[in-house]
């Protein structure tokens, strides 16, 4: 599967998409914090920080770490706070 | 009287040139807090005795300057004020913020608000020195930008005064011209030609009365923690990348409105986005008097700098189709140097550029994607020249006077031009949108948040989206009341305590939370009852038809029937009590 970053994340990683194998959101978390040194402070055990929200394919908002992912899904990294 | 307030607003008649101070209550300064509702407030006693509000370009009609009781205070970014009138591109309430300096030394003038009414005789500038008031000439700022007229007043009156003007637009009555200070714009709803009907070109203010607070202690206290958490990740995206950011995101998405909302989706979306502005223009960081965040991003262009937003962003990118990023951030320095809306202006252009394609308008060198075309119309526009007559009243009337269905693709509702957020991928916001006061507005509806949560489902709007959508209405009539810039939002972990305790160690009074939730429902049931004296009526609350029914070309799910979102209005007014 696929990460996509927009706005901070983007700019926290330095990239805008990486591939990554990984079966839940919460094991995509991991790679990230692992892979991205600049995004590790915006991912902790519970999560995503509060400021980033995760979307899969454009549809779906999803938070819980056991959430399922298939492959060729992509995961959508952005600011909460879309707006403004 | 209440600690934070001077418990009167200057009641100024620019006919005779002429000032009172008039007492304020302190029921109704608690009830109604300052800035936007507290404007809303005046502008019903104003219309006290009237049937019906006067034509807003009138003489008799009150143009207010609201202030708020933590303008002043060391609470970051609290610098700022509220314009309030029914607007001449709605006819129905308009409140448009701005911020920084002006709101401090207004306020130091020794009142909480100041009601304009009148008609100067010739061009003036409105001076008001510590609360006394003047009449000068204006002739030497003329048709002068409002950077250059700032800086020409400043010279003439003193460094210390702070000023507010009107471009070249508000001169000329474009309907969507901005009142300005310090770059910033109160820009939406055309308070700017509300200003230049009354023949003032700008507002000149200083003056050292300050307000006492009641609990000076707790309230340094609060404003160093707020100061340090809006340092934070909360408040990243602001201060790192600006609004302008948004523009990828939402193309991403689905929802970037494209060739008058044709589409949610610009192919060179990637070519204007700030990312890649950067590479080529010069980007520096600014922030409004008394804020730490510093959300403004000034690109290079030549040997000027230029804010750049998301909303003019959109609107004179993506909806116009232009790809561009010269003539993007050079049509966003002429709206700023003429004072008009950046939303109206790219929402009018564009509709006009749809006309054009179908063949209901005859101006075939007004085509989606052309930069030259887009900076075109908006000297026109600026001038009132040609085709900008037409189109400086807006898409609204520019629909009506071109006919042949056009209205049913006018990118408006209630008469504003829609921001930057394709409704049927946006449902909590469509109905945000849709039953706003002053028309399609994500200032006063930021129902987007919880479209891009999973708290709903974006693109199938429920009954449950109407008490989201009515949340956040309430919200931010309370943020713009308080006054505090919305970037704070999620800085705020429990907002209506936290605000609660800024306004006790200010006023002193025993405000809880749910006296603010209380108040906020106040003061947007205030906004309705000036637009149901302003002739409203419940049609208005709607979207154009060119969104019922017909589902985002680029996003087949993303469609929102005519019924639902009927069902969703009248679910609205039924929680609301109306």
């Amino acid at each position: 599967m696929y990460v996509e970053f927009l706005g901070i994340p983007r700019e926290r990683a330095g990239i805008s998409e990486m591939e990554v194998e990984a079966e839940t959101l919460g094991e995509v978390l991991g790679e990230l914090s692992a892979r991205c040194p600049g995004l590790s402070d915006l991912i902790t055990p519970d999560g995503l920080h509060p400021s980033l929200a995760a979307n899969l394919n454009g549809d779906e908002f999803v938070r819980s770490l056991d959430t399922r992912l298939a492959e060729g899904d992509r995961l959508l990294i952005l600011s909460a706070d879309a707006g403004g | 009287m209440p600690f934070g307030y001077h418990g009167c607003y200057l009641r100024i008649d620019v006919g005779s040139g002429k000032g009172q101070r008039v007492p304020l209550s302190d029921d109704v300064l608690r009830q109604y807090i300052g800035g936007s509702g507290l404007g809303a407030r005046l502008l019903l006693d104003e219309n006290d005795s009237r049937p019906h509000f006067p034509d807003p370009l009138s003489p008799d009609a009150p143009l207010i300057f609201a202030f708020s009781p933590l303008v002043g205070s060391p609470l970051t970014t609290s610098a700022k004020f509220a314009v309030v009138s029914t607007s001449p591109l709605t006819g129905r309430f308009n409140d448009s913020l701005a911020s920084s300096g002006f709101a401090i030394a207004g306020k130091q003038c020794g009142c909480d608000a100041i009601v304009i009414v009148g008609r100067a005789r010739a061009l003036s500038v409105l001076i008001i020195d510590n609360g006394d008031v003047r009449l000068e000439p204006a002739d030497d700022v003329r048709g002068d930008a409002c950077a250059v007229t700032e800086d020409k007043l400043r010279a003439r009156l003193g460094a210390n005064y702070r000023i507010a003007s009107i471009g070249p637009a508000g001169e000329r009555g474009v309907l969507y011209a901005t009142i300005s200070h310090d770059g910033r714009h109160a820009g939406r709803g055309g308070s700017g030609a509300v200003l230049g009907s009354k023949n003032i070109k700008a507002i000149a203010v200083r003056g050292t009365h300050r307000c006492d607070w009641a609990r000076p202690q707790e309230l340094t206290a609060l404003s160093r923690d707020l100061s340090k958490r809006s340092f934070g990740p909360a408040t990243a995206k602001y201060r790192e990348l600006g609004t302008a950011t948004n523009l990828l995101t939402f193309n991403r998405f689905g929802t970037l409105p494209t060739r008058n909302f044709q589409s949610g989706t610009f192919e060179d979306a990637e070519r204007i986005s700030p990312e890649e502005l950067t590479t080529a223009h010069a980007r520096t960081r600014a922030s409004c008097v008394a804020c730490t965040i510093g959300c403004e991003h000034i690109y290079s262009l030549g040997n000027k700098g230029v804010r750049l937003e998301y909303e003019s962003l959109f609107a004179l990118g993506s909806l116009c189709g232009v790809g561009d990023g010269d003539a993007v951030l050079r049509a966003s320095q002429r709206c700023d140097e003429l004072g008009i809306d950046t939303i109206s202006t790219g929402g009018t252009i564009a509709f006009a550029m749809e006309c054009v394609e179908r063949g209901l308008l005859d101006e075939p060198w007004l085509t989606f994607g052309s930069g030259d075309a887009m900076l075109k119309a908006i000297e026109l526009i600026g001038a009132r020249e040609g085709l900008g007559q037409l189109l400086a009243e807006g898409s609204r009337r520019a629909a009506d006077t071109i006919g042949q269905g056009s209205i049913a693709f006018a990118p408006q509702v209630k008469g504003l031009e829609i921001p930057g957020y394709e409704p049927r991928g946006l449902q909590t916001m469509a109905l945000g949108f849709a039953v706003g006061a002053r028309g399609a507005d994500h200032n006063r509806s930021g129902a987007y948040d919880v479209d891009f949560s999973d708290k709903v489902d974006r693109r199938n709007a429920t009954l449950e989206s109407v008490r989201h959508a009515i949340d956040s209405e309430d919200k931010a009539a309370l943020m713009d009341s308080l006054i505090l810039c919305k970037f704070l939002r999620r800085v705020f972990e429990d907002f209506h305590t936290e605000a609660a305790g800024m306004l006790r160690a200010v006023t002193g009074w025993d405000v809880t939370a749910d006296e603010l939730r209380d108040t906020a429902q106040r003061i947007v049931a205030a906004k309705r009852q000036v637009n149901l004296l302003a002739g409203w009526t419940v049609e208005e609350d709607t979207l154009p038809e060119r969104f019922l029914n017909t589902p985002l070309p680029n996003d087949p799910e993303a469609s929102l029937s005519r019924e639902l979102l009927h069902e969703l209005v009248a679910e609205y007014h039924r929680q609301r009590g109306w």
